[in-house]
């Protein structure tokens, strides 16, 4: 046991001369991180699933309580929606249910990035994680939320216009897929500026709050002409996703523009997430 | 066969937010590592915790690590485990880590015992089916009955080490880190920990324990580490390092507060 202990403290000698051919060196970069994170979606799937369990717990509606709010908000707004814009309910409520509900999945995956890092430090002190993991989780959480949604709406929608129900309707897929794809970088970027910058995550809301208004989400996107409708329809990121979800909802299809304004978006965006991931990722442990 | 070669590692810890006069409140109460400010370069102050840290373990070493609070040997552990990445120098590892840092699995106090050690176990690696047909031996091991089905917020302190220890015994780690507070637990109970702590050890390959424990530290170990400032001061058989810590720590005693 003493010669053991002997040999080895001459190893720790000999330690800069040593071979390191079959080591790995300890270190995750950031492509490294997003591929074992998305190959452990046992785990991530789980950590989200979890989430949603415990909005469940000790209530007897759970995350229906999102959904009942919403369903009470477009029935009052539908009221107002239909005297303001001079629609028929047949016409107006399915436009506002449907774009509510991709808002609020689009708005609660940006809000809830902000704090992606802040509220996980408990996992990530603790053991060896791949942050991507936390973004897995996020949108998977928010999909199954969305889903909880989309069953008021399919009521909604059987009650006051019964021929949107149709095939059409599995187009929200690839819509849901691109909100997803975009929605892993987006939490990992702003998980990381909010986690570094705290006063970030107060900008995000209040300008989240602002786009709701500003995006046709409440209003016909028809209604707007010339620079205006460039602005904040043709021209605007948000109404581009809601767009991909909306149209196939509503019966229509998305627009061409819409689906090349995302090509954009999640270009641009992956592009400068994985630089700013592989160059920050071993300092997010720092920032928390 | 496992190793673990670590070569002049430094790690700093920048702090963030800190006002002016805080700043200057740290600096004089340097408890743990040195507060660099000099470096005009540098936007932020940081902490050494690290310094010119080199070592290398191989298979069957039990390396304990000693030194006062803030010596770093939280943040040597955490360098192993990879959630820290050093400032300076390397880390190279062959083999699976696996950290065990605080017995709390940390993951939500409202879900059950056994939700809570079903995602601590993946955390830590395991698949689902792996965790999952270990539940008898951690139903066993745990002793907790009932109580697994309760949420882990309705739990004492004990239990909630007696819930963590067990997931802890069916890992199988080939490097194993380990972080003090591993003492909570009723007397029968720490009584069957340490027990267990030796078996995992015996089938660890290489464990690393930070341990304010001497006989802890006695009874698992076949080396020590001594970390003061975050400098390994010393490294060697285990009751040299240890006397060589009890008589540095009776100097400091002896001349009290001075600086």
């Amino acid at each position: 046991m003493h010669l053991r202990t002997k040999h080895m403290s001459d190893q720790v000698a000999e330690a800069g001369a040593f071979s390191r051919g079959h080591l790995r060196l300890l270190v995750t970069t950031g492509p490294e991180d997003l591929l074992h994170g998305l190959q452990r979606y046992d785990l991530w799937s789980r950590i989200g699933f979890m989430e949603i369990k415990r909005r469940y717990r000790r209530t007897v509606i759970g995350p229906f309580w999102g959904t009942i709010s919403l369903a009470i908000f477009i029935a009052v707004m539908s009221t107002v929606g239909i005297g303001l814009w001079k629609q028929t309910l047949g016409e107006y409520m399915p436009f506002l249910a449907s774009g509510m509900m991709v808002w609020l999945l689009i708005s609660t995956m940006i809000n809830e990035s902000c704090t992606l890092f802040v509220n996980s430090q408990h996992l990530f002190s603790r053991m060896r994680m791949d942050y991507s993991i936390l973004a897995f989780a996020l949108v998977w959480r928010n999909l199954i939320g969305f889903l909880h949604n989309l069953a008021v709406y399919l009521l909604i929608a059987i009650v006051v216009l019964p021929a949107l129900i149709n095939l059409s309707l599995l187009w929200i897929i690839p819509g849901l897929f691109l909100i997803s794809l975009n929605g892993v970088w987006v939490a990992l970027l702003l998980g990381m500026t909010c986690v570094r910058f705290r006063d970030v995550q107060q900008l995000i809301i209040t300008l989240l709050q602002i786009s709701l208004f500003i995006t046709p989400v409440f209003w016909p996107p028809d209604l707007l002409t010339g620079i205006t409708a460039l602005v904040f329809v043709k021209f605007n990121p948000l109404y581009s996703f809601i767009d991909v979800v909306r149209a196939p909802l509503l019966g229509k299809t998305p627009m061409l523009s819409s689906y090349a304004m995302i090509a954009l978006i999640t270009l641009v965006g992956w592009i400068a997430t994985l630089r700013l991931f592989s160059r920050f990722r071993k300092r997010i442990a720092f920032w928390v | 066969m496992a190793t673990i070669l670590v070569e002049n590692v430094d790690l700093d810890y920048p702090i963030y937010g800190m006002q002016r006069s805080l700043r200057r409140a740290f600096f004089q109460n340097a408890a743990g590592g040195f507060i660099n400010k000099k470096d005009p370069h540098h936007r932020h102050v940081t902490v050494s915790a690290l310094t010119q840290v080199s070592f290398q373990l191989t298979d069957g070493d039990r390396l304990g690590l000693i030194g006062h609070n803030g010596a770093g040997k939280s943040s040597l552990l955490k360098v192993l485990a990879g959630v820290y990445h050093p400032t300076r120098g390397k880390v190279w590892v062959d083999g699976k880590i696996t950290s065990l840092f605080e017995l709390a699995l940390g993951v939500d106090a409202d879900d059950t015992g056994y939700e809570t050690v079903v995602t601590a176990g993946m955390l830590l690696g395991m698949t689902q089916a792996e965790i999952e047909s270990k539940i008898p031996e951690i139903e066993r091991f745990s002793e907790l009955g009932e109580y697994l089905s309760l949420p882990v917020r309705t739990y004492s302190m004990g239990m909630t080490t007696r819930l963590g220890f067990s997931l802890a015994t069916v890992l199988e780690p080939e490097i194993l880190l380990i972080d003090e507070g591993i003492g909570a637990g009723d007397a029968r109970f720490t009584e069957r920990a340490s027990k267990r702590l030796h078996e995992l050890a015996r089938q660890s390959a290489i464990m690393v324990l930070a341990s304010h424990t001497d006989d802890l530290i006695r009874q698992i170990c076949n080396k020590a580490a001594l970390l003061t400032s975050g400098r390994i001061i010393k490294i060697g058989p285990v009751d040299e390092i240890l006397s060589e810590y009890h008589s540095e720590k009776a100097r400091l005693e002896a001349q009290p507060a001075a600086e």
